[in-house]
């Protein structure tokens, strides 16, 4: 799966848990009141289930814009394969 | 230098015996640099960037130099920044020049980082360039001066000696930060802190809890707020221990795993974190990390001893405020001296004890307002001199907070004298939101107060009045207030009053004035069983809390 490709399956799911209208490259959590504390570890968490992977909690505190988070999962799913 | 032979105001002489060591946050930094210059002081771990004390006294005053053609010297400047480098550097280095600092939330939203900037009379805003989609709007509205800062590294290195003595001399009473928190009459209000305030504070608690050089804080809380820039920052540093800072939003879910990582000795949080983490289901003790500092709102011990019998990290109560730089009392240090469910006992900066309605103390176990004076206690409101002159009188900083002080001098948190709401930590007047509502042209009056909420400690529940009963929705409200309120403040549920069967119109006393009480009743009678966890507890489902 590219990158492109990964976004367009992460979007609607942060979409929706941040309720936001769009999930691109342009968001972060610097600028993004409604990814708070809560909607992270919930976004994470349906991120895991989606995936079928495990985000490790040393790397979670990293992810903290659409690109670190899509970036990092393309690199667990590509281990995985 | 002893604090008693310093100009001090009313509220801020007490009988306590105060030595500052210290006469400014520069002088702090550098004394430390000096001590132990490649002893390690900051560590950001989402952008694997850390710092000696030297380094960072260096960065200090670059950023105080490159301040300098940018502000003036004893000046106002507000800054918008998360948990980083940038924030602390600009922070430092503008206190070094004697100016004051508004840190401001980047998550508010823009018509409340408007009102700041405005109500500050600050000649300057410096921001992270993340923050550039929120602040254009107002740079283009506002005449006053825009800064995006976006990393350390960027500023001109600078010869230490030489940018020494281009330092103003900066007093301990001068003031070093406004702190906006959530006002009365709905718009927020600006607590002046000198350096006076912030060391004494940050000494009371370093030594309170033993912190030494080997200690190491981990910085969850925002640094736009007094916990984080007092309890975990000028705390540690007082000490000359090191500090990893994380982005609050971030840190939840990797909690333990930084603790473990980093090796953390202290931290501090809201009950509403600890509450989290237990329902997250982590487990295991961590016998590294000394001791949790918590405070904000009310810690429930049923939720204290659940942490502390899964984890075995003691928890350490406080009771504080912005006005009075942070914590005025803790429980005891070690965990063995500690007198659970209560918020402890006074630092020995300060004093504090307990009034009735006509201001006479009263004897141990009868509740009253806690009330705070020493040099800890801030030099007060920002131009709000009726209300500066309501709640420091007397020589005393009149807290708002109810509760009682034991025959050994522990106080206990009871209940808060006007309807402000604790969601969070984060402190909500109702007349924020109110004011909002009320510019709504269905609504007729409105009613905001806070409920009870199993991790948050509190959420909002506001009742509204319309014209038209049947001409808006409560989502309609619901965006209505999106638009002026930052997300926490924002209500979680909005209830259209006139269509309740059995209480349709507000409840008000003799005086037309709302009863809260009443409301905050029916919602518990009637509404609180139909509140919608929202995702709340669908999170901690999914992580098998």
């Amino acid at each position: 799966m590219t990158l492109q490709e990964l976004y367009a399956e992460v979007s609607p799911v942060a979409m929706q848990i941040l309720q936001i209208p769009q999930f691109d490259s342009s968001v972060n959590m610097s600028s993004t009141p409604e990814w708070d504390s809560l909607n992270h570890v919930q976004l994470l968490s349906a991120i895991e289930r989606k995936f079928a992977v495990e985000i490790s909690p040393d790397e979670a505190f990293k992810l903290t814009s659409a690109d670190r988070l899509v970036q990092y999962l393309h690199g667990i799913l590509k281990a995985k394969q | 230098m002893n604090v008693e032979t310093l100009p001090l105001l009313p509220h801020q002489e007490s009988n306590c015996k105060v030595e500052l060591p210290y006469p400014n946050f520069h002088a702090l930094l550098k004394a430390k640099a000096a001590e132990a210059p490649s002893r390690e002081f900051l560590i950001f771990p989402e952008s694997d960037r850390r710092y000696t004390y030297q380094q960072f006294y260096e960065i200090s005053l670059a950023a105080s130099e490159w301040l300098t053609s940018r502000t003036r010297q004893h000046g106002t400047i507000c800054i918008a920044f998360r948990n980083t480098p940038e924030f602390l550097a600009i922070y430092f280095g503008a206190v070094a020049r004697g100016i004051t600092v508004v840190p401001i939330n980047p998550d508010l939203a823009a018509a409340e980082i408007r009102f700041i900037i405005e109500d500050s009379d600050c000649e300057a805003v410096f921001y992270d360039p993340d923050l550039e989609g929120k602040v254009a709007p107002l740079r283009r509205e506002m005449t006053v001066a825009f800064h995006p800062f976006g990393n350390v590294a960027d500023l001109p290195p600078v010869d230490t000696q030489k940018a020494e003595t281009n330092l103003p001399k900066v007093e301990p009473n001068t003031p070093a930060a406004i702190i906006y928190t959530s006002g009365t009459t709905g718009y927020p209000k600006g607590v002046v802190l000198s350096h006076l305030n912030f060391i004494v504070d940050g000494m009371g608690m370093a030594e309170w809890f033993e912190f030494t050089p080997a200690t190491r804080s981990l910085c969850i809380l925002p640094l736009f707020h007094n916990n984080g820039l007092v309890v975990s920052t000028t705390t540690t540093l007082f000490a000359g221990g090191s500090i990893v800072m994380i982005d609050p939003k971030a840190s939840l879910r990797s909690f333990w795993a930084l603790v473990d990582r980093y090796r953390a000795t202290h931290t501090s949080v809201m009950p509403s974190i600890l509450a989290a983490i237990l329902a997250m289901g982590f487990d295991g003790k961590r016998g590294q990390l000394e001791g949790i500092i918590c405070g904000g709102q009310l810690l429930p011990l049923s939720l204290a001893h659940r942490f502390e019998d899964r984890f075995g990290v003691p928890i350490f109560e406080g009771f504080g405020s912005t006005e009075a730089a942070s914590y005025s009392s803790f429980n005891r240090f070690p965990a063995s001296r500690r007198k659970l469910g209560s918020v402890g006992t006074v630092l020995p900066v300060c004093e504090m004890k307990v009034v009735d309605e006509n201001d006479v103390e009263v004897p141990d176990g009868t509740e009253g307002e806690i009330c705070i004076r020493g040099a800890n206690v801030a030099i007060g409101y920002h131009k709000l001199p009726e209300l500066q002159a309501q709640k420091f009188r007397n020589g005393w900083y009149h807290s708002g907070d109810y509760g009682l002080r034991d025959s050994d001098g522990h106080y206990y948190f009871r209940s808060r004298k006007d309807d402000l709401i604790v969601k969070g930590g984060e402190k909500i007047y109702p007349a924020e939101i109110e004011n909002v509502l009320s510019k709504h042209p269905n609504v007729t009056e409105s009613a905001v107060i806070g409920v009870d909420d199993a991790i948050l400690g509190q959420e909002i529940c506001a009742f509204a009045h319309l014209k038209d009963a049947n001409a808006t929705s409560e989502s309609e409200l619901l965006k209505f207030c999106a638009q002026s309120l930052a997300r926490f403040k924002r209500p979680k549920r909005i209830v259209v009053i006139n269509r309740l069967g059995d209480m349709p119109e507000l409840p008000k006393g003799p005086t037309k004035k709302i009863l809260y009480r009443v409301l905050r009743d029916y919602h518990e009678r009637r509404l609180g069983n139909s509140e919608d966890p929202e995702g709340l507890k669908w999170v901690l489902g999914s992580m098998g809390g």
